[in-house]
């Protein structure tokens, strides 16, 4: 079964694919950082009239919480990325490194670059979980 | 040419360039160009006090500049830069104008978040979060190295967290960029060697990074063939303003070739090393990049060839390790030519310290972006130990 995306169905199926994952459990064992915040711009076209978040309360190799939210809140979390639907599509099916998409502004982050930078290792792991989550986009429908 | 069908990249090269002799003085009307009447001017105590260029700047800037602050420090800190900013708001700045090295350049970027965006400089870190141009800024450069004037980011010290930070935006490239040879006249042969061979570092690193592309190669390959002859011209007559002056370029294409494709390795070892040894930048650059060379002359194909022709090294596309391998012994000659040390044991470190350097290193965000993935400790320590 495939879960839209973001929706709260997928946000848990996310959160199942990253805890059961001892890949993560090494490479995130470093992360004390807080909360990551993942937004998804608005896009009214494909049934998105305003900003989604998912936010993934990792700690130390392990995902303690992720919920989907709005704007606000995910303006709280220490760490926020901002991307189009597109690009989060782009990042989700492997064809756009995070990292590198946050350099070349694909993505926007607020918060510590060089922390993020330092968990490259932490990154991978998680956009490999992403993309293992059955996933239904809103622009295929 | 090594590019395939799945070359795709972003070039952006945003400041205006304004060089010449005595360039400064087209200060007030580059001023009045970006709108600016009450400019605020950042730089430092050494510059203001031991030599002439604040004198002719202020003349130049025909009463467009409304404050001056005079207390930029090496390695920006928050705090200072907070300081600047409250200077700025004091007396209505509505441009900045820094004058000096990467310190100067990096504490005017900051400065000029703060008086667009408000608040303290730190509730604006991070990469491409910036919603809006900012107030404008003109850089004046006065050391040929660090391309800061050309770059897209600033980096922020914050002693209370012990880190360092960045924010990191197109809207952070200066508007203008004066590269006035005479601006650089004051630098000693030794400085001068070191923070050219920063711009070199800048150029070769460019050109393999992972975010290579064919614009930022230009601009590298230029920088790579002024620095070889025009660095070693800088240190032996620091008069010489022709060789001056193609050094500022050289250092500009440098900076702008870096600030598209990025740095590796070797600024990630050198960056571990400055914070653990304050060793200076340049200097560091220069004595560990033939080693990296060496270390990535199987990785990088061809590219070493075009380094090692853009350096005047006879070299074959048919054998580009060896071509590699040349390019490194002919880059530890420039670093003995121009009287930069070969060797980290002659700058102090301790040999015992390299395995934490190398562990350092491999958390530095430039690491990401060298030729091939470097996962290991123990490969950074290779280098090092080679170095040493």
């Amino acid at each position: 079964m495939a879960f839209d995306f973001p929706s709260e169905e997928w946000t848990q199926a996310y959160f199942n694919a990253i805890n059961s994952d001892p890949n993560y459990k090494e490479a995130g064992k470093t992360w004390t950082y807080g909360a990551l915040a993942f937004v998804v711009s608005k896009e009214p076209s494909i049934g998105l009239a305003e900003e989604k978040a998912f936010i993934l309360d990792l700690h130390q190799g392990v995902c303690r919480k992720a919920w989907i939210s709005n704007l606000e809140e995910a303006q709280k979390q220490p760490f926020v990325i901002t991307g189009t639907y597109a690009q989060w599509k782009a990042v989700m099916k492997k064809e756009l490194d995070p990292i590198k998409g946050m350099m070349q502004g694909k993505l926007k982050l607020k918060g510590n670059l060089p922390i993020i930078v330092k968990h490259v290792k932490a990154a991978q792991v998680l956009v490999e979980n992403c993309s293992k989550v059955p996933t239904r986009f809103l622009d295929e429908k | 040419m090594d590019y395939g069908a799945d070359l795709g990249f972003t070039f952006v090269h945003t400041p205006k360039v304004v060089f010449g002799e005595n360039a400064l003085a087209e200060v007030g009307a580059l001023l009045a160009d970006l709108g600016a009447s009450r400019a605020l001017l950042v730089t430092d105590r050494f510059l203001a006090e031991k030599t002439d260029l604040l004198t002719r700047l202020r003349k130049a800037a025909a009463g467009r500049i409304a404050g001056e602050f005079l207390d930029v420090v090496p390695d920006p800190t928050a705090e200072s830069i907070d300081r600047a900013a409250e200077l700025g708001k004091s007396v209505g700045a509505d441009a900045v104008v820094s004058l000096g090295g990467g310190s100067a350049i990096d504490t005017g970027k900051g400065l000029a978040v703060v008086l667009t965006e408000g608040g303290k400089v730190l509730d604006h870190e991070g990469y491409h979060a910036l919603p809006r141009p900012l107030i404008p800024h003109l850089a004046i450069p006065t050391t040929a190295g660090t391309g800061s004037e050309m770059t897209m980011v600033t980096v922020i010290t914050d002693p209370a967290r012990g880190q360092k930070t960045f924010i990191g935006s197109y809207f952070l490239h200066p508007n203008v960029a004066v590269l006035d040879p005479t601006c650089t006249r004051n630098l000693p042969p030794l400085l001068t060697a070191a923070t050219g061979m920063d711009a070199m570092a800048h150029a070769v690193e460019a050109l393999i990074s992972t975010l290579r592309q064919p614009f930022s190669d230009a601009c590298a390959l230029a920088a790579i063939r002024s620095v070889m002859t025009f660095l070693p011209r800088s240190v032996s007559d620091g008069t010489d303003m022709v060789a001056r002056g193609q050094m500022l370029i050289a250092a500009a294409q440098a900076g702008s070739a870096f600030s598209n494709a990025m740095v590796s390795l070797n600024h990630a070892m050198v960056h571990s090393l400055g914070a653990r040894f304050h060793k200076h930048h340049g200097t560091l650059n220069a004595v560990l990049l033939p080693h990296t060379m060496r270390f990535f002359a199987p990785d990088v194909g061809e590219r070493f060839v075009w380094v090692a022709q853009a350096m005047g090294v006879s070299a074959s596309a048919a054998d580009p390790v060896a071509a590699g391998l040349a390019a490194a012994d002919r880059m530890a000659k420039l670093n003995s030519e121009i009287g930069l040390p070969s060797r980290l044991s002659e700058l102090g470190i301790p040999r015992e310290a390299l395995g934490e350097v190398a562990e350092l290193s491999l958390s530095d965000g430039s690491i990401i972006y060298s030729p091939r993935p470097i996962m290991d400790a123990a490969e950074v320590l290779s280098v090092l130990e080679r170095a040493y």
